[in-house]
Order: C-alpha cells, then sequence, then structure tokens
C-alpha cells in the first residue's frame, strides 16, 4: 500500500525535476544566445555619420529577435569595433578600449542593455527587419546547432560616444584640459 | 556665514579653472604634396636659393574640395571640443599685414625681411597641432577611389603624433567631393583616437618641448665657463637643472657647442603648485625657472623669448 502511495509521488517528483531542470537548460541557452556572441561587418557609413553593419546573431531557430540584433550591433561598436575586411569600410576603434570595463560599471550597462534601455536611441534597423536569403547560416557550436542570421542596422556611433562620455564611461578628447 | 559660502565656493571654482591643462591649438592644412601636385605653389627667393613653397592662398581660393573637406574636419573636430583655428582667415589676416612688412627693410642695407609665406602662415596662426591633410583620385578605367592621409604633426617637437590613412573602395558612381566627405567620415574617429593616445601620454609623462640656450655675442662667458662653488661647466650645471626638473629627468640634449645648447624631447609637468594650488606650466613657465635660477644663483642674466607653447629661447648675458 504504501509503495503504491510512493510510486506516484517519485514519479511526480521525477517530472517536477526535470521540467525544472529542462527550464534551467532552456534559460541558459536564452542567456547564452544574448551573451554577446556575434559577428559585425562593416558595409558602409552615411552622409551623417552613422555606420551601416551587419551584424550576424546565433539563434536556436530560424527566428532572430530583432532587439537582440540591435543591441549586439551597440554592444559591438562600444567593445569591439568595427573591423572592415575589404575597402569599403574604414576599420574604427572600440569605443571603451579596457576591456574591463562592461565589468567594472555592469551596473550602468545592464540597464543601457535592459529592455527598451539606452540603446535603442543609437541603432536603427534598415531593411526593416527583412533578411536576405544569403544571410542564414546554420552552424555548429560544440554539439549544438545554431543559425546564424545577418541582419542590416545602423548605429549612430557619434551620439553613442557622447552618451558614454556623459555618462563617465570614457573621456572625451579634452578631457584634461 | 553666507559671506564665508560664497567665497569658499569662488574659491573652489578658481581653483578647478586653474587645475587644467593648456589646451593645444589645431589647425588644418593641406599639405605640400598635394600642393604642389596641384598647382597651388610659389617660387620664393630666399636670399639667393630658390625654394617652391605652398601658396596657400591660391589653394583655399580655387579648391572648393578643399574647403569641403576642411569644413567637414573643423565640424568633426568642433563637435568634439576641439574648434580647429581656421586656416584661410589666419591667411587672410597675414595679407593684411603684410603690406606693412614690405615696407620695412634693415637700418643699413635696406634688405627686405626674408620670411617666407609659411613662414608668415605658422608664426601668425601659432597652431600647437598642423592636421596635414592630402587626397589622391586613383583613376582604374571608369571606376574612381580616394586615397586619405591626415597626419597629426606637432609643430615644435616636429613628431607625427596621429595619423588616419587608407584607400577608399572603387566606385563608378560617386562623386569626388562625396568620396572626400566619406573619407573623412570615416578616418576622424580612428584619428583622433590615435590623438587621445598623444594626449594619455602628455598626461603621463608631461608636455614634450624644446628648449634653446644662446649667448649674446658680448657676453664675456659662454657655456664651457666655469660656475659654482663646485666649478662646474656651465652647460653641464643646466643640464643638472634639467635633470632635477622635468618628469622623470628625460630630455634630450641635440646640439652643445660653447655658444649653444639645443634640448629636445624635454618633458615639463603639466602643472606646478603656486600658493598652494595646482597651475598649468607651459614653456615659458618652465624655462622662466630656468632663467630665475641661472640669475639669482650665477648673477648671469638673460633673456627668455617663446614661440607657441612648445619652444623657448634663453639668451645668456644680458636683457
Amino acid at each position: 500500500m504504501k509503495v503504491k502511495k510512493i510510486i506516484p509521488l517519485a514519479l511526480i517528483f521525477l517530472l517536477t525535476t526535470t521540467m525544472v531542470f529542462g527550464q534551467s537548460k532552456r534559460k541558459k541557452r536564452k542567456e547564452a544566445n544574448i551573451k554577446w556572441n556575434y559577428e559585425i561587418k562593416c558595409e558602409g557609413i552615411s552622409n551623417n555619420g552613422d555606420f551601416l553593419l551587419k551584424v550576424f546573431s546565433f539563434a536556436d531557430n530560424r527566428s532572430l529577435d530583432m532587439e537582440t540584433a540591435k543591441k549586439n550591433a551597440v554592444h559591438g561598436v562600444i567593445f569591439k569595433g568595427i573591423i572592415s575586411t575589404d575597402r569599403s569600410c574604414v576599420t574604427q576603434p572600440a569605443l571603451v578600449k579596457d576591456i574591463n570595463k562592461q565589468k567594472e560599471e555592469k551596473a550602468y550597462f545592464d540597464k543601457f542593455f535592459s529592455p527598451g534601455g539606452a540603446y535603442t536611441k543609437f541603432v536603427n534597423l534598415t531593411t526593416g527587419g527583412a533578411i536576405g536569403a544569403n544571410d542564414r547560416f546554420i552552424v555548429k557550436i560544440g554539439r549544438k546547432r545554431y543559425h546564424k542570421i545577418g541582419v542590416m542596422l545602423s548605429v549612430n556611433k557619434n551620439l553613442l560616444r557622447k552618451e558614454l562620455e556623459e555618462a563617465g564611461i570614457i573621456n572625451k578628447l579634452t578631457s584634461g584640459f | 556665514m553666507k559671506k564665508y559660502l560664497v567665497l569658499l565656493l569662488t574659491l573652489m571654482l578658481t581653483g578647478a579653472m586653474y587645475s587644467q591643462a593648456k589646451k593645444p591649438t589645431l589647425m588644418v592644412l593641406p599639405s605640400d604634396n598635394w600642393c604642389i601636385t596641384n598647382g597651388y605653389y610659389l617660387e620664393f627667393d630666399n636670399q639667393g636659393i630658390k625654394e617652391v613653397v605652398p601658396d596657400y592662398r591660391k589653394a583655399f581660393q580655387q579648391s572648393s574640395e578643399l574647403l569641403l573637406a576642411i569644413s567637414k574636419i573643423n565640424g568633426l573636430m568642433a563637435d568634439k571640443g576641439f574648434p580647429l583655428k581656421n586656416a584661410e582667415s589666419v591667411i587672410k589676416n597675414i595679407n593684411s599685414t603684410s603690406a606693412l612688412d614690405n615696407l620695412r627693410s634693415s637700418k643699413d642695407g635696406g634688405s627686405a625681411i626674408a620670411e617666407s609665406p609659411v613662414d608668415q602662415l605658422l608664426n601668425q596662426a601659432k597652431a600647437d597641432i598642423i592636421l596635414q591633410l592630402t587626397w589622391n583620385v586613383n583613376s582604374m578605367g571608369p571606376k574612381k577611389s580616394l586615397t586619405f592621409n591626415l597626419q597629426g604633426l606637432d609643430s615644435y617637437s616636429n613628431k607625427q603624433i596621429a595619423t588616419a590613412a587608407g584607400t577608399g573602395t572603387p566606385t563608378f558612381s560617386s562623386e569626388i567631393p562625396v568620396l572626400l566627405e566619406e573619407a573623412v567620415l570615416s578616418f576622424m574617429d580612428p584619428f583622433t583616437n590615435s590623438l587621445q593616445a598623444h594626449f594619455d601620454d602628455l598626461f603621463k609623462n608631461g608636455r614634450e618641448v624644446s628648449l634653446r640656450i644662446k649667448k649674446w655675442d658680448d657676453w664675456e662667458f659662454d657655456l664651457e665657463s666655469y660656475f659654482g662653488a663646485d666649478e662646474e661647466e656651465l652647460g653641464i650645471l643646466i643640464e643638472d637643472w634639467l635633470a632635477d626638473n622635468t618628469v622623470s629627468g628625460r630630455f634630450s640634449t641635440t646640439d652643445a657647442t660653447e655658444s649653444m645648447l639645443i634640448f629636445e624631447q624635454v618633458r615639463i609637468p603639466l602643472y606646478y603648485d603656486r600658493n598652494g594650488r595646482q597651475v598649468a606650466m607651459d614653456t615659458r613657465r618652465f624655462a622662466r625657472n630656468l632663467s630665475s635660477y641661472l640669475r639669482k644663483t650665477f648673477n648671469i642674466n638673460n633673456k627668455l623669448t617663446t614661440r607657441g607653447l612648445g619652444e623657448a629661447t634663453l639668451i645668456l648675458g644680458s636683457k
């Protein structure tokens, strides 16, 4: 009798544990998606100084969250710079040169990149979020397959620099004078 | 109580104002290469030797692309807090004063002042950093591309302290002014990045200046004369003073004769203490300290002259 009661309880316990761990793994994958895993390619510069970028982000499936792509673009301009592999663009230095700055200013950047955060002021989708046929790839990272999806965006680097200068994250050119 | 608060605030503000280094002045000029290649040059008689010098006035009057590039650079630098001196305005000002110089001649021989148009511009503009601009249009059949080169040159150490250069993508469609504008927009951030590195070095290691020591012909002593209790050569005493007063004792003696000493790469501190607060140091103040030392310690009268922020000359013997 007792065994009959224990088995369903054990099953419920096992099921619950699996669900909890499953959620935890899904959350980790989601976190992995937004943990700044991207590639940036410079496509040009507009007359007002906005940089046209193609940002390749990684997603679990064919649909990419456009906000992830926007965050990746702004994050790349701030911390990694824009590397140019051909003559269509000039390689741009990162706005923040100190690689530890993101950790040191965690509170600021967590708020900056939060949903609806300040990052949205400096980036725009140039093709309305449309993804070109040649901008989808499937890549393998470890044992997992991800969709590598490219999106065209423009980033206003000048305004972004001013924002970071005002926040004290980077020094102005005239600092000390 | 209110009076004390106001006084305290005033003192704090004044202190804040004073504890800032003097901002260098910047000016954009086309390079000699660009001017001569595009036909904007003068042949100048420098005391019997023919020299070719850029004709900036003609370049500003006749090249709208040059004005566009300079205007764009000026705008981007002003946006970063560094409004530039406008070379065209300086040149217009020079023209109004050159008429007066043309009337001057020496008392003995009636010869005119030997000064090239470039010397006039640099002496009047007194820009500490020259942004030297060069671009070339490359043609490959119907396609054109632009090679762009922007160099930041320190006027007094003559060192290149910042740079941005490269060639853009060949294109059928864009006009040259558009290519030029895109090049300026693309290269400004890498350029200011290297300029920032120079300014960081400035704050860390001191400002780099030049110092010249000369003597009047009628002074009975020279730089090999012995002074002081230890009977040491004056040139060595001056070097000892520099070792004690420069940042980390950094300077280079490039020339040393009995009548002249030239020091380059002299690293002077950006601030000095005055009445308990930090005040901005410049070359003149630094050289004035040496001048006072020579006068008070060895009774050597001297004259101090300067050229902008980065070069000072002390002439020993008298005022």
